[in-house]
């Protein structure tokens, strides 16, 4: 039995040492699968300091790019972080070429509560959703009970970038 | 007591500092994808008005005031407390524990943590439920908030839709200075050691899956086994096995909110230790509740929304040996009221209780309550 224990926890303490190339792993895998494609090449978006500073959602060479297949831009990706009880979650969103949703993932969940967003079938709600709509709780996107924080914080940050997609294609920067 | 008002002074002292902290990081911490650790600060209260019918004066308490903090120390590691005011003078510590996240899909959790059962336990923050005061059932057959010292694993299976969670706990305390204390009115909770200088004597198992792949609905099934604590382990009869079984369901649907739950719950030896108290411990106790709510959507966020709640729940659903039914151990109640949210943490409640129980010819009593519940 003691062995048993101290193996089980070996596995899963060495198991944790993954290191962040999961994350980056896990984003290439999903932009594979979401556009059914071999390679594709990714590109950030340049814009002014200016037109940053009015989106509510920052941009920075990290966060935002265009993914681009064959010489043409196929779709677009988004990395952000949402707070939920105590502790920041990241998500990825990715765009199709018409900047309408095709999936959202939650790379990294990092507190005990509120996991549930993490859910595949939860997440496919923000699917086929486009940008010009303002997303809401309870009537476009169903809550998990117990979950409330989390899920609300994920629509509030997808809604605000949504309104950030917005204020670029205004200004001719998509 | 006087090293407990130290450390508050020392937590409360670091708590204003971090707060401060806080302010000014928040901008940047929103700005930086990257932010790993950090000190979260949160909290609820419930404030309550009881007026039963009657010559019985009315009350009014500061039920419960608790101030959340968590520290994350790195993408793993992170500490989560809960400090709790009962009636502005009783200080307890509702939750202290250490998370480790081994995985996406592992949490090793370690210290005072809540026991999963049922939904109230939990998720008690006032302006998750409905009704002033927390359900019965949640007080007499789950004693809410039920938090021991124990160890476990918890963590959400993505593909499945399902929550895990099992834990190593400490028990009940069924047995002290040559007294008992477990009693046939409110079963198991005046057991509860919550974390203060607690005897072990042997573990207990605790668990739960929630199930929330169906849009709206959430399902859970809990499960608690073992055997009550005792100071001295040479009176076999001061000890009784406990094996509890909880079924909740809470199901949104537009505006509509319905929420379930059953408890079941077996004590065993309770003949001896009854025998050896002179105590009036039921074998089986049971309860269940169900409730309806329904949203009124006002101006911005908020909502106004009427209840109904009805419960039914017996100590003393079966009793050992010789040991009579006390039928008024057998109760129902029936809960009508209002909610008017006034902000998403914040809500103001009033509602109304009828309060029966299986004694023959005896009288309906009725209470009237009123109170505000905040959580941020």
């Amino acid at each position: 039995m003691k062995n048993r224990t101290i193996i089980i926890l070996l596995v899963l303490i060495t198991s944790s040492f993954t290191t962040s190339n999961r994350v980056e792993t896990l984003i290439v895998k999903e932009i594979k699968k979401s556009f059914d494609i071999e390679n594709f090449t990714k590109e950030s978006i340049k814009i002014t300091n200016e037109l940053n500073e009015v989106l509510p959602l920052k941009l920075s060479e990290t966060n935002f790019f265009k993914i681009n297949n064959e010489g043409s831009i196929i779709g677009y990706y988004y990395l952000g972080s949402a707070y939920g009880k105590a502790a920041y979650f990241d998500y990825l969103v990715i765009f199709n070429k018409d900047l309408i949703v095709s999936k959202v993932k939650v790379l990294t969940y990092r507190e005990d509560h509120g996991g549930e967003i993490k859910s595949k079938r939860w997440l496919k709600q923000f699917n086929e959703k486009s940008t010009d709509k303002n997303l809401k709780y309870q009537e476009d996107i169903v809550g998990i009970s117990g979950a409330t924080i989390s899920v609300k914080s994920m629509t509030n940050d997808v809604n605000k970038l949504f309104k950030t997609i917005g204020i670029l294609i205004k200004n001719n920067q998509l | 007591m006087k090293k407990l008002s130290l450390v508050l002074v020392i937590l409360f002292t670091n708590l204003y500092s971090y707060s401060q902290d806080i302010t000014q990081n928040s901008g940047q911490r929103l700005l930086n994808t990257n932010v790993l650790n950090g000190v979260t600060i949160g909290g609820y209260a419930q404030i309550d008005y009881n007026e039963p019918d009657g010559s019985t004066v009315g009350k009014f308490d500061v039920h419960r005031l608790v101030l959340l903090f968590a520290y994350k120390f790195n993408e793993k590691v992170s500490f989560v407390t809960e400090i709790e005011y009962e009636h502005v003078k009783e200080v307890y510590v509702e939750q202290a524990y250490l998370s480790y996240k081994a995985n996406e899909s592992v949490n090793i959790l370690a210290g005072l943590m809540l026991v999963p059962m049922g939904i109230i336990n939990e998720y008690h923050e006032p302006t998750t439920y409905y009704g002033v005061e927390r359900p019965s059932i949640d007080t007499y057959i789950v004693p809410t908030t039920w938090r021991e010292i124990g160890i476990g694993i918890s963590g959400n299976l993505d593909d499945l839709s399902l929550k895990y969670q099992a834990y190593v706990f400490n028990g009940f305390k069924s047995y002290a200075e040559g007294e008992g204390i477990l009693r046939g009115i409110d079963g198991l909770r005046k057991g509860r050691q919550k974390g203060a200088e607690t005897v072990v004597s042997s573990p207990n198992f605790s668990s739960k899956i929630d199930y929330y792949g169906i849009s709206g609905l959430r399902l859970g099934l809990s499960g608690y086994f073992g055997q009550t604590q005792t100071d001295d382990t040479t009176i076999e009869a001061s000890t009784i096995g406990v094996s509890m079984v909880g079924f909740d369901a809470r199901y949104k649907y537009s505006n509509l909110e319905l929420r379930g739950q059953y408890i079941h719950t077996i004590l065993s030896d309770t003949e001896d230790y009854n025998m050896l108290t002179g105590k009036d411990l039921g074998s089986k106790m049971t309860g269940f509740y169900g409730e309806i709510a329904y949203n009124f959507n006002l101006k911005g966020e908020e909502k106004l929304t009427p209840f109904v709640r009805y419960e039914k729940f017996n100590t003393h659903a079966e009793t050992e040996g010789s040991l009579p039914k006390d039928d008024s151990y057998d109760r129902n109640e029936l809960f009508f009221g209002l909610s008017y949210k006034v902000a998403d943490g914040a809500v103001f409640k009033v509602d109304y209780n009828l309060i029966n129980n299986a004694v023959l010819d005896s009288k309906t009593k009725k209470q009237f309550n009123a109170g505000v519940g905040i959580w941020f």
